[in-house]
């Protein structure tokens, strides 16, 4: 499914999808506030086209944004991911803050923003990182020298 | 880490943007390396080299620490 889309209309595709979501929410929801839907899915359209037309610039956002980063700029990406990351856990947890000062039952939603944040860390961290030494590694082992230091 | 890729890519006329298309990365990249604010990847420092038909060590000096900053 998603190799049949091109790289270029991978991001804008799901920007759509997430307006499409967003608007089909507010029509669940209904009530008065079912126009909101309308609105939300002319934005998310606009985002799309905006962000699209941005993937052909000569820039890292432009790189990123047409799914062409070179191995500097996925780190770009990496980076500017890892600051969001740590925006999301500031933010929530002074929501989380604010909602026990104010003795407000909406804390939960903050605390579950962090256990997710905290949780996908971890997992990074399981998925991502090398683990345990091998214990081949630790049964034969000499103390590495330098060539220099002999 | 100081590095001769400017040096290199001026000697042979090559300009940022033509250097970046035979390498396989954006003008940008190019322009980090050359200024020390990016150090390559292993294959990319690699690639640079044989490009430039020199070895890495001739291209990049990990001994001029002040450079790379």
């Amino acid at each position: 499914m998603r190799r049949s889309i091109p790289p270029r209309l991978r991001k804008p595709a799901l920007m759509v999808l997430s307006g499409i979501l967003f608007a089909v929410a507010w029509l669940v929801r209904g009530g008065s506030l079912w126009w909101v839907s309308i609105p939300a899915l002319i934005v998310a359209g606009a985002r799309a086209v905006s962000y699209y037309r941005l993937g052909d610039r000569d820039t890292d956002e432009g790189a990123l944004a047409g799914a062409r980063a070179d191995e500097r700029q996925q780190l770009v990406g990496l980076r500017s991911r890892s600051l969001g990351y740590y925006f999301v856990l500031v933010a929530g947890f002074a929501g989380l803050l604010a909602a026990i000062a104010a003795k407000a039952d909406w804390w939960w939603p903050f605390l579950l923003i962090l256990l997710v944040a905290g949780f996908g860390n971890l997992f990074g961290l399981s998925t991502y990182g090398s683990g345990e030494p091998d214990e081949d590694d630790e049964a034969g082992a000499e103390p590495l020298h330098s060539p220099a230091q002999s | 880490m100081r590095n001769r890729v400017r040096e290199q890519r001026v000697q042979r006329g090559l300009s940022q943007a033509a250097l970046a298309d035979a390498l396989g990365v954006s003008r940008q990249t190019v322009i980090s390396i050359e200024n020390g604010r990016y150090l390559p990847s292993l294959p990319l420092a690699f690639t640079i080299a044989r490009f430039f038909d020199l070895t890495v060590d001739k291209l990049f000096d990990p001994d001029d620490e002040e450079a790379g900053r």
